[in-house]
């Protein structure tokens, strides 16, 4: 079974050229490419739902760059991670409008601690200096995918 | 590694770090439920000696109020200096003034009628009148100090209960709690005025619970320990009843002892009924309350002018007969007249206890038979004191109709191990002989008539359901409360869950403690994680209108201490204590004792 730090390492889609310009726009992106991976999201327009009813509740945000879209929804088979990159601006809410990296997150109901674990993980990963300026330097998927493989097992 | 320098998140990781230290100090602290239970039950203990030791004192100061010399001497010797008018005189001024305490009384504690505890224990809701209480104890020092032939436990157990019933309406304990909590007190009383800590706890388990189950049985094991090292510490307790060393000297004498347990088994209730009888003999006068009293007192005088040691509770006779210091004749006319005197004090109403009365009764019995027997057949009882010893657990078995306290208390009187064997036969016996001949006990009375009032006022007695054990208004978040918010209620209220609502108050399942326990020191989730991000929805829950064997099956397969109660529209009444739960069930195992 994959775990939350594996995830990390090892994120069902990674889309380095993100192109939305808001939140909402953001996760539709990543949630189409998420339906692609099989068998991981069971009701695709449910999950979507899920998303965007949960960031419109409340900031997603963890920084001035960084937002974390998630849903605990019955929509998805088992814990899956979109990680999606823009070299523009992606307004979340009034307080972030420049955000550039985004961790799209959906987990099944009843994985709360899985769930906590992943995005605990996510915050503590982005906040190890140079991290988050390396994601955002990457010049390959590998590079990137290298380098959170680097700050999720460091973290162990 | 980048310091941390916008003040606003400074302040959040310090919040969260405190937040999780002081988490985790409470955990490894926090006592569960019945912990805090017992913390209660040493207070309910502690208190109850308090009262005790103060009844005690007014009492004696009452004693030498009206008149008696003083000095530590007993009621009995007291009445023995007094002329024969003073003995007239005093116990009925003492009934007079109980009398007229109760009637001001009346006025003081309007409608406040069920004062008992034992009712309030068994049958009622764990609320203790506290005036209606204060007022019959004030009455009963008045009663008890003039030399009245009754004992004081009554009115020490009564004040024990009524602090304990106050400390459990403070803490707003539930029903359950609160029954459980005054019996603690109550065992703290009968603890305080024994000396007798084992047999406090057995007495309000076997008699007024009605189960020695150790959900009870814990709380009022250390409630009477407690009340029992006040008083040794705060007085000179000692051992209630020195006697001798008693052997068993030969198994021939297990058949008078048998004997003895039929012959109390038949002479308890016929001495309950008696006191009955007088009661019914002095209400049937149809005399003002004050004249009644003052009756009562009058009668037991002129029986002490002649026979002194009539006055009080029997025990400084209690200690001759142990000791050997009545001839047969004098205490067969001092135990007859003892038996006329309790009953003129019990039956003119005079507040107070008749369990150290019947304990002379059964060691006057107990001695006769000894004696008899002795000047028949030497072998088989040659110590006819010891006779006396078990004459009085078997009395005492008999009459209160619990022949394990009987026994326990015995020996906790006494600490006289030697005399078990035929104190164990000798009060099982006088149960069974005394159960075969009446139904009712010492305090079967007051509780059965109250048990019938109380089974068609409250559906309490008769098919209890969770919403009547229900806290309600328990601790919740909304849906979008954030983690920070979460952790910091955690704090503040002592539960594992928390239950989550929306807003128009319908349950929406539990954030738990143990789920967010790890993460408490990563500021970054204060916001971004709300209450519904670490739901279950899928958590256990009761309806108010389910019994209670039902409501137990939610308990199974979870470690959690409470139940959320929700409506079956989903909206959330209250939360469901496991404890409470259990002792209700525990006490709907059985009725009342009169039932």
């Amino acid at each position: 079974m994959t775990t939350p730090i594996d995830l990390i390492a090892h994120p069902d889609v990674l889309a380095l050229e993100l192109q939305a310009t808001s939140g909402v726009e953001a996760i539709r992106a990543l949630h189409a490419r998420l339906g692609a991976v099989g068998g991981a999201v069971t009701d695709a327009p449910r999950f979507l739902a899920d998303l965007v009813e949960r960031a419109a509740m409340a900031s997603v945000c963890i920084a001035a760059d960084i937002a974390v879209p998630h849903a605990r929804t019955g929509a998805v088979g088992r814990m899956v991670l979109a990680v999606g990159r823009s070299t523009q601006d992606v307004a979340f809410d009034p307080e972030h409008p420049g955000v550039r990296l985004v961790f799209l997150i959906g987990t099944p109901r009843a994985a709360v601690a899985d769930y906590l674990k992943l995005v605990a993980g996510l915050a503590r990963l982005l906040k190890k200096p140079g991290v988050r300026a390396g994601l955002l330097a990457a010049k390959t998927e590998a590079e990137f995918l290298a380098r959170l493989a680097r700050g999720a097992e460091s973290k162990r | 590694m980048r310091a941390v320098t916008d003040p606003a998140e400074l302040l959040l990781r310090r919040l969260m770090r405190l937040l999780r230290w002081r988490l985790w100090v409470q955990e490894k602290l926090q006592p569960t439920e019945w912990q805090v239970t017992l913390l209660w039950a040493a207070l309910a203990g502690f208190l109850g000696a308090l009262s005790s030791i103060l009844f005690t004192g007014l009492a004696e100061g009452v004693h030498d109020l009206f008149g008696y010399s003083g000095n530590g001497v007993g009621v009995v010797e007291s009445m023995r200096q007094l002329p024969w008018w003073g003995c007239l005189l005093v116990p009925a001024l003492g009934g007079m003034c109980a009398g007229l305490v109760l009637l001001l009384g009346k006025h003081i504690a309007p409608g406040q009628s069920s004062t008992d505890y034992m009712e309030v224990i068994a049958i009622g809701n764990g609320h203790v009148p506290m005036r209606a209480s204060l007022v019959k104890s004030a009455a009963a020092l008045f009663s008890i100090g003039s030399g009245g032939s009754i004992g004081r436990e009554g009115p020490m157990v009564q004040l024990a209960a009524v602090l304990a019933s106050f400390i459990g309406r403070w803490r707003q304990f539930t029903p359950p709690q609160l029954r459980l909590i005054v019996a603690c007190g109550a065992a703290a009383g009968i603890a305080s005025a024994y000396n007798a800590p084992i047999a406090g706890s057995f007495f309000v388990a076997e008699i007024i619970l009605g189960t020695i189950a150790m959900e009870s049985l814990g709380p009022l094991a250390v409630s009477a320990v407690v009340a029992t090292l006040t008083v040794r510490v705060l007085t000179a307790a000692h051992v209630l009843y020195r006697v001798p060393a008693f052997h068993l000297n030969s198994p021939l004498e297990m058949g008078p002892y048998v004997v003895l347990g039929l012959l109390t088994g038949v002479l308890a209730p016929l001495f309950l009924r008696s006191l009955r009888q007088a009661e019914g003999f002095f209400v049937g006068l149809k005399l003002p309350l004050v004249a009644r009293l003052t009756l009562g007192g009058l009668a037991v005088g002129a029986i002490a002018i002649n026979v002194p040691q009539v006055a009080g509770n029997g025990y400084s006779v209690v200690v001759q007969i142990l000791n050997g210091g009545l001839v047969w004749k004098v205490l067969l006319g001092i135990a007859a007249c003892k038996w006329l005197a309790t009953m003129a004090s019990f039956g003119s109403g005079a507040p107070g206890g008749v369990f150290t009365p019947s304990l002379f009764m059964g060691a006057s019995a107990g001695y006769l038979f000894g004696l008899a027997v002795h000047a028949v057949w030497p072998a088989a009882a040659q110590d006819p004191r010891a006779f006396a010893l078990v004459g009085m657990g078997a009395f005492l078995s008999a009459a209160s109709r619990a022949p394990v306290m009987a026994v326990i208390m015995l020996f906790e009187m006494t600490l006289s191990y030697d005399i078990i064997l035929p104190l164990m036969l000798c009060s099982v016996i006088a149960y069974y002989t005394a159960r075969g001949l009446d139904t009712r006990s010492l305090y079967s009375e007051s509780l059965k008539t109250k048990a019938a009032a109380a089974e068609s006022l409250a559906p309490f007695s008769t098919e209890t359901r969770v919403a009547d054990l229900m806290r309600v208004k328990p601790p919740v978040v909304g849906e979008t409360a954030r983690f920070a918010e979460i952790a910091r209620l955690f704090l503040n209220v002592r539960v594992n869950n928390l239950y989550v609502v929306d807003a128009a108050g319908r349950f929406k399942g539990v954030v738990s403690l143990h789920d967010i326990k790890p993460y408490l020191g990563e500021p970054d989730l204060a916001e971004l994680v709300l209450a519904r991000d670490i739901l279950h929805e899928d958590f256990p829950r009761v309806a108010p209108e389910q019994p209670l064997a039902e409501a137990l099956g939610g308990f199974l397969g979870i470690a959690a201490e409470r139940l959320p109660v929700v409506e079956p529209d989903g909206t959330l009444r209250g939360s469901l204590s496991k404890g409470d739960l259990l002792l209700a069930l525990v006490e709907k195992r059985k009725k009342p004792v009169a039932a």
